[in-house]
């Protein structure tokens, strides 16, 4: 408490800065003074204890206090000030959506905290102790939203005594904080930040500095090649112009050294790594790229300095340090894919826990690393973490947020004995889990898997461009053999430059560059248009017609619930709606809508007073007591097996009313007073504008369309008939399993399988098709289940996005194809000795560039097509 | 002797240089995160200095 004041003070202290805040300061003070005049008054009158607006902390305060201007002290109240004065409100309603951030529970993160400062904790690669004695930590940030927080923690961090410096990366999610190590330590940071709310974990694994250094390796590589290939190039424009106009011959001698120099250097460090992995080929005795590659960069060097030494014939250097830029571009663009689709699957690794909290046999708690864990073990749960393994409840009664596999996005009771997943948070109390399942063998770690696997995988196309050529190097090797042995009756040096000629026409940059430039091409795009695809080979999937499943709710439809239809009293609804107000449920909103629409005074009945504990269960209602006029009712309202379970009566006239309601494709609440029916409202909720189009144009285009929905089949059945579909493809009423089951159905035809949903709500099951599409439920979370994710959210995106593949495949097959035949044409002159080595390094060139021409000047997802 | 002979070594020189240059950019991580730094600039310097240097840490 007295840290936090301290802390909000210094913000609130440094405003003068910036010259707009300076009012907000004043009026900061002079309220903090209103605040301490108003105590005493405050004391005799009700009061209540409200959660802090800016940092969550129960504060006692006067019942007439406005809720949404409560502070437990005057640097909260600075702080938010200070945030509004800069528009940054936003931070909190964003920093709400997130469950992990570091408001859930404070007393609880403290002492989860208290560990960073365990040298072992964050391991080896995560705390370096700096020669000046300082020390750096690099940690995962949790509840980073835009460039806004990374501006707030750099800011704020100023004001912690010790800190030095903290540097957010905004794409990684991490953080790298400098800090004195006898000023501070890292759990007071750590603190200090969580009050801001972020919250900081240990980095999952050291892939991330792995992955980054070699990205600077390849990119060090690119520089080098780079700069090698445009100065042998301009040295080689002014010899080819020297041979038309006529060039002094110390002159060309001297620029033949030196560009020859330059490509000696060229193949000698960036392009070393082809020769590797030739030389790797040779060791496996199998066929690689690199093998011709290697071959024509090595001949070519050979004869290249010969001739530059002779002072005779053509020195290769330009399109030698040029085909190993152009080579290299290719591989770091395939590298970047190959990167993008693993930080997705390493951001899931961060949902689970790294640390668990172990039961010795007495009893006594301590914390291990969570691939420690064994089946047997137990392990205990605080409030607001996340489980690290799969296990059973053996002591403790909880909710738990199992949004991310199931699907459900309420929390779910669990009690002793209910089975719990690796992933999932512990919402509401302690609990004891013996383990059953660890890493990579829990749910949550199987969907992680297969989500790895499918972008280990090459597109087809891929592997294909790799099959050819491995038969390619071969052919290649044999041919310029034969070349060299057919042209020897016509001297040494015509036959070898022949071979040479052919090894330099046929290199296949422009093959190596096609595919991987039309993905990235296809996905920046795409991006401009408000798709996001972590994973280029979901074009090549998306471009045949297949099998695609979209869920109902929210993806389909509005996903906002409206009353449609209300049978019986209102009384019933105004009844329900008191309870309803309590409830945090799209059914529970639609009918406190409804009712505040039919009677005004509704808020009359909405005080305190009026209502007793409510019990909302979550299998499908809500009941509770409401007085009403002096006279207690018990009030139940709920879909039909609830009301029914709970033993209230319903009369014979609703039950044909009930099926009139859901004959119209809406979904029946009954409320029943004093256990008896008395109002029967119909909920639902509309399809989406533009649904109808995308199925009509999804089906002519050849698709199998069709729905996957947990909500009531007979609703899904009045959907799908909206639309236009056949019943059986429509399935409702499927638990997450059950869909799971439906998109893993195998096929005969080895047709592809797409899913369409909420990216939070759907996660297994987008994870679990061919393609899975995110429509709703943010970036970051839907791109860890789903290969896309469209951010307009609309249907129309999704006609987009197909015709794009569609045009992207055709482009890689065309570019492919042009590529292919262009080696061969070159490869045929060649052995007929037509083209000259001069005129071959020209040719290759002008193949790349050809290839990069018609894919950028291709037409895929362009902006006026739908 | 002509001026090529000095031109040319001076032209790999510099763009040596320029190599060099960026080189020492990709090993400090500038090409790692584009979305952070747009940011950092409105980052007020003059706190940071009063703050940073009397000890001797060096960020980043």
């Amino acid at each position: 408490m007295l840290r936090r004041k301290v802390v909000g003070e210094r913000i609130a202290g440094r405003q003068p800065a910036v010259s707009s805040s300076r009012a907000d300061l004043q009026s900061a003070t002079i309220v903090d003074q209103e605040s301490v005049a108003e105590v005493r008054p405050a004391i005799a009158s009700a009061r209540l204890t409200l959660p802090c607006v800016h940092c969550t902390e129960p504060t006692l305060c006067d019942a007439t206090q406005d809720a949404s201007r409560v502070f437990c002290c005057s640097g909260c109240r600075g702080a938010y000030d200070l945030i509004h004065g800069w528009g940054l409100q936003e931070f909190y309603a964003l920093r709400e959506q997130m469950p992990l951030s570091g408001t859930s529970n404070p007393a609880n993160q403290r002492d989860q905290y208290e560990q960073f400062d365990t040298p072992d904790y964050l391991g080896k690669d995560c705390l370096i102790e700096n020669k000046d004695g300082t020390h750096t930590a690099e940690l995962a940030v949790h509840g980073l939203h835009c460039g806004a927080c990374a501006w707030l923690i750099e800011t704020a961090v100023e004001h912690e005594a010790g800190l030095i410096s903290a540097r957010v990366q905004m794409s990684q999610h991490s953080i790298r904080l400098i800090f004195d190590p006898t000023q501070t330590q890292l759990s007071k940071i750590a603190r200090f930040l969580d009050r801001l709310g972020y919250s900081l974990t240990p980095l999952s694994s050291s892939r991330d500095s792995h992955i980054r250094g070699e990205s600077r390796r390849q990119l060090v590589q690119i520089a080098i090649a780079g700069f090698l290939a445009a100065n042998a190039m301009w040295i080689a424009v002014a010899l080819y112009a020297g041979e038309f106009t006529g060039v002094e011959v110390g002159h060309k001698y001297f620029l033949g050294l030196v560009g020859t120099a330059l490509g000696l250097t060229a193949v000698a460090i960036p392009g070393r790594t082809f020769f590797i992995g030739a030389i790797a080929a040779i060791k496996h005795r199998i066929p690689h790229m690199d093998l011709p590659v290697a071959l024509g960069l090595l001949v070519g060097s050979i004869v290249g300095t010969y001739n530059a030494i002779q002072g005779a014939g053509h020195v290769y250097f330009d399109s030698l340090s040029a085909l190993v830029f152009l080579l290299l571009i290719g591989r770091w663009i395939q590298f970047r894919q190959q990167q993008r689709a693993m930080s997705a699957v390493d951001l899931m690794m961060r949902i689970t826990p790294r640390h668990a909290v172990l039961l010795r046999n007495d009893a006594t708690p301590i914390t291990v690393l969570a691939e420690t864990l064994t089946p047997d073990d137990l392990i205990r749960v605080a409030v607001g973490e996340s489980i690290a393994a799969d296990g059973v409840i053996v002591a403790g009664e909880t909710r738990l947020d199992r949004s991310l596999l199931s699907g459900e996005s309420r929390p779910v009771r669990a009690v002793i004995g209910d089975v719990v997943s690796a992933g999932t948070i512990n919402l509401s109390a302690p609990i004891d889990v013996r383990v059953t399942a660890v890493g990579r063998e829990s749910r949550i770690g199987r969907v992680m898997k297969s989500v790895e696997n499918a972008t280990s995988e090459k597109t087809p196309v891929v592997l294909l461009a790799d099959r050819i050529g491995g038969y390619f190097v071969v052919v290649v090797t044999v041919l310029a053999l034969l070349t060299f042995a057919s042209w020897m009756h016509a001297g040494l040096s015509i036959a070898t430059a022949n071979a040479t000629s052919l090894l330099i026409v046929a290199c296949p940059c422009a093959l190596a560059l096609a595919t991987p430039l039309a993905i990235a091409v296809g996905l920046g795009r795409a991006a401009t248009r408000g798709i996001l695809i972590r994973d280029g080979s979901s074009f090549q999937q998306l471009s045949r017609p297949g099998t695609i499943w979209l869920d109902k709710t929210g993806t389909l439809t509005e996903g906002k619930q409206c009353v449609s239809a209300i049978f019986g009293t209102p009384d019933g609804l105004e009844m329900a709606a008191v309870l309803e107000a309590r409830c945090k449920h799209p059914v529970a909103d639609a009918i406190v809508a409804a009712a505040s629409v039919r009677c005004t005074d509704l808020t009359l009945h909405c005080d305190d007073e009026s209502l007793m504990p409510i019990e909302a269960e979550t299998g499908g209602g809500v009941c509770g007591t409401v007085i009403r006029q002096g006279a207690q009712h018990r009030v139940a309202a709920g879909n039909l097996s609830y009301i029914r379970r709970g033993g209230n009566e319903i009369a014979s006239a609703f039950q044909e009313e009930l099926l009139q309601v859901i004959d119209a494709g809406a979904s029946p609440v009954l409320i029943a007073i004093d256990g008896k029916v008395v109002t029967l409202v119909g909920i639902s909720d509309r399809l989406r504008e533009g649904a109808h189009e995308a199925i009509e144009s999804l089906r002519s285009g050849g698709w199998k369309v069709g729905i996957l929905s947990g909500d009531h089949a007979d609703l899904v059945l009045q959907v799908g008939a909206q639309l236009g579909l056949q019943p059986e493809s429509c399935l409702g009423g499927l638990s997450p399993e059950e869909k799971l089951d439906v998109i893993r159905r195998p096929r005969s035809d080895g047709s592809v399988v797409v899913m369409v949903g909420d990216g939070a709500n759907d996660a297994a099951a987008l994870a679990a098709a061919d393609v899975g599409i995110a429509v709703r439920g943010g970036a970051e979370v839907s791109l860890q289940a789903a290969s896309i994710f469209i951010s307009t959210g609309a249907l129309r995106s999704l006609l987009t996005l197909i015709r794009g593949a569609r045009k992207t495949t055709q482009l890689i097959w065309i570019t492919f194809a042009i590529s292919l035949s262009y080696n061969l044409i070159a490869v045929g002159l060649a052995i007929a000795g037509w083209i000259t080595p001069l005129i071959a390094a020209i040719l290759m060139p002008v193949s790349s560039v050809s290839i990069l021409a018609i894919t950028l000047a291709s037409k895929t997802f362009e902006k006026n097509s739908p | 002797m002509s001026v090529i002979y000095i031109a040319l070594p001076i032209a790999l020189m510099l763009g040596g240089a320029g190599l060099a240059a960026c080189i020492y950019c990709i090993r400090a991580g500038q090409y790692e995160d584009l979305d952070s730094p747009p940011f950092r600039i409105l980052i007020e310097d003059k706190e940071k200095q009063k703050s940073v240097l009397p000890r001797s840490g060096k960020p980043g």
